[in-house]
């Protein structure tokens, strides 16, 4: 009943103010984005990690490389389809600031292991084809600039080159992932290429992981106490679990930061609801006289209330509005940014409608206050202020 | 014989301050008729407003009986008190009480808005009643665009614009300076005769109650003496009247 135009003017009385609230707004709506993505994407792997997938390593951790005769040994364990290998590189591009994850891996079951890395078929030829080429995601392609036929040099920083120079390597071919739990910031080469080479030098390489995938219809429990109980008495013992389990290792290792955030998130969100509140009570007292004129002209306490409420949810709801749209345009900087910490950081439709929901929530709470004492004052002693 | 618009029957009302009862209106019989002009004055903490503020459905009466319009408005409640007040009541303030973020022409529009009428239907009638107080000229500037005197005939403009029964004014020309308060008083006059409404005006000025047909005293709570009046009609109304 009361217009919009009135709402509006009413919140341009006080421009800056109404302008800094909205801002504060839009900086907390983006930092709940932000916070909630990171979670999100730490958990993605998790939830989209394959249930017929395991991860073999070492029982004594992660960087204990495991001899490559297990393979074999693994894959005649009952329930057991197929392997694939992976050794860590630890190189870096140029400089150690240009820091992304490389594996040596076997280009032959790569594929069939991880159907959700995409990659033209004649790219994937090429790759298998080449015993120094390399297969780069998406992001890493953008990021650096590399294109099919490029030329990488690593320097192997956990895995020298035995001429001590660096590793070179020719992209053959760009993947992508939908899924996020398979990041697009990854490189992969030829498993043989990085063996010879290693071999030329006097070393012997070790698998960092053996990826196991249980055939269909197999008691994956079975499977995976087979596989330990395969190695209990072998040189080295081994660690077998779910991908979504070896996931979770990568989450524990950020310690209990889940609740760290979310304690972040709701300090945010308190600091910003007091703040909407005090500025809807500043505007009530403002208007307070106002609202006695609109009782006196006929205008009842649920418009009245009504009028402070959507002038609240405006307010709010601009701030959000803005703080939803930054978040979105700028996910791909702060990924890149983020790097592999927090690999295939982006924003999910659940996390903008929490951001929404908030933005709602927090225009409704810091409008009733002051709509409740609106639609409450007397007409008479609001008027009697102004006359 | 004119009916009545006002009647007011042992109207008593008391406000507690200070853990003291103060008795405002101590048992008030009145009646006021319809189509008159009445100048309410009294000395300050008389009763005058009070009885305003009931009288326009703004305030309840603690005892007695209040019909106004033909509403006996202890029966009301606080939605159907609005919804009759935006139908019967035109007010008209001593601060002028725009609202300052609107133009002259919104605010004369806002009541309008409790109505039935279209947008552009709001629109002509807000735009007629800006005519009628001389305002044509001024639609679109805001309250603080405009002097003391086109503010209150912009709150006239709104008090009429939905054509109601009864205006109120409480000390409208407090405000003004002599000028302006005769163009305000004058206006209220034209109202009162080409348009019939009933007006009941506050005021503690003697020349501004002279414009009243009757004026109406109040002291300490009750009603005093109550004196007929003739009204100043101005020459060029008074000579169109005699023509017709």
């Amino acid at each position: 009943m009361i217009s919009v135009k009135m709402v509006w003017r009413n919140l341009m009385r006080r421009p800056l103010r109404s302008v800094l609230t909205t801002l504060s707004i839009t900086v907390a709506i983006g930092l709940i984005c932000f916070l909630s993505t990171v979670i999100t994407t730490l958990y993605s792997g998790i939830q989209n990690a394959d249930n017929r997938r395991l991860a073999v390593m070492s029982a004594v951790g992660l960087f204990v490389e495991l001899p490559i005769k297990y393979q074999a040994a693994i894959e005649k364990v009952p329930g057991v389809e197929m392997t694939t290998k992976f050794q860590w590189f630890g190189g870096y591009y140029r400089s150690q600031k240009n820091f992304f994850a490389q594996f040596a891996v076997d280009p032959a079951t790569l594929f069939d292991m991880y159907p959700e890395c995409r990659v033209p078929a004649e790219q994937r030829e090429a790759f298998q084809r080449g015993r120094t080429s390399c297969l780069i995601g998406s992001a890493l392609a953008k990021e650096f600039e590399w294109k099919v036929g490029d030329t990488i040099p690593i320097i192997g920083a956990l895995n020298p080159h035995p001429d001590d120079r660096a590793w070179e390597f020719q992209v053959a071919g760009i993947y992508h992932s939908e899924v996020p739990n398979f990041d697009n910031r990854t490189m992969f080469f030829h498993w043989d290429y990085f063996e010879e080479t290693l071999e030329a030098g006097g070393r012997e390489p070790g698998v960092g992981v053996f990826s196991v995938r249980v055939a269909p219809g197999a008691d994956v429990p079975r499977v995976i106490a087979d596989v330990e109980q395969a190695f209990h008495d072998s040189e080295q013992r081994v660690d077998c679990q779910t991908e979504a389990e070896f996931q979770r290792q990568f989450v524990t290792m950020f310690g209990n930061l889940p609740l760290f955030v979310g304690w972040i998130g709701t300090g945010v969100l308190i600091a910003i609801l007091m703040a909407c509140i005090n500025t809807m009570l500043m505007s009530l007292r403002e208007q307070g006289a106002e609202i006695g004129i609109l009782k006196a002209l006929g205008f009842t306490d649920g418009a009245t209330f009504g009028m402070l409420v959507v002038q609240s949810l405006v307010l709010c709801g601009l701030g959000g509005l803005i703080g939803i749209v930054l978040a979105w345009a700028t996910q791909g900087a702060i990924g890149t940014a983020l790097g592999t910490t927090f690999p295939g950081y982006t924003i999910q439709g659940v996390t903008y409608a929490l951001a929404a929901a908030v933005t709602v929530g927090v225009g409704l709470v810091a409008g009733i206050v002051p709509a409740w004492r609106a639609a409450n004052l007397r007409c008479v002693e609001a008027l009697r202020e102004t006359n | 014989m004119t009916q009545a618009m006002i009647q007011a029957r042992k109207l008593t009302k008391r406000y507690k301050r200070g853990g003291e009862t103060l008795v405002v209106l101590d048992g008030l019989d009145l009646e006021m008729s319809e189509g008159r002009f009445y100048a309410l004055m009294g000395p300050s903490g008389s009763g005058k407003t009070t009885l305003l503020n009931l009288i326009g459905g703004l305030d309840q009466p603690d005892e007695g009986s209040l019909v106004v319009a033909d509403e006996e408005l202890a029966h009301l409640g606080g939605a159907e008190l609005s919804r009759w007040r935006a139908r019967n009541i035109g007010f008209v303030f001593q601060g002028f009480n725009l609202i300052p973020v609107l133009s002259a022409l919104e605010n004369v529009e806002l009541p309008l808005k409790l109505t039935p009428l279209s947008r552009a239907e709001r629109r002509k009638h807000a735009q007629f009643a800006l005519e009628l107080v001389g305002l044509a000229d001024r639609m679109h500037h805001r309250p603080r665009q405009l002097s003391g005197g086109q503010e209150q005939r912009v709150a006239i403009a709104r008090a009429v614009a939905t054509d109601p029964r009864v205006i109120l004014a409480d000390e409208p020309t407090g405000d003004l300076d002599r000028k302006s308060a005769d163009q305000v008083l004058e206006l209220l006059g034209r109202l009162n005769r080409e348009f019939k409404k009933t007006i009941l005006m506050v005021t503690h000025d003697p020349h501004a109650a002279e414009h009243a047909q009757s004026i109406v005293h109040l002291d300490k709570g009750q009603l005093g003496r109550v004196e007929e009046n003739a009204p100043r009609v101005p020459a060029g109304e008074a000579q169109r009247s005699v023509r017709t």
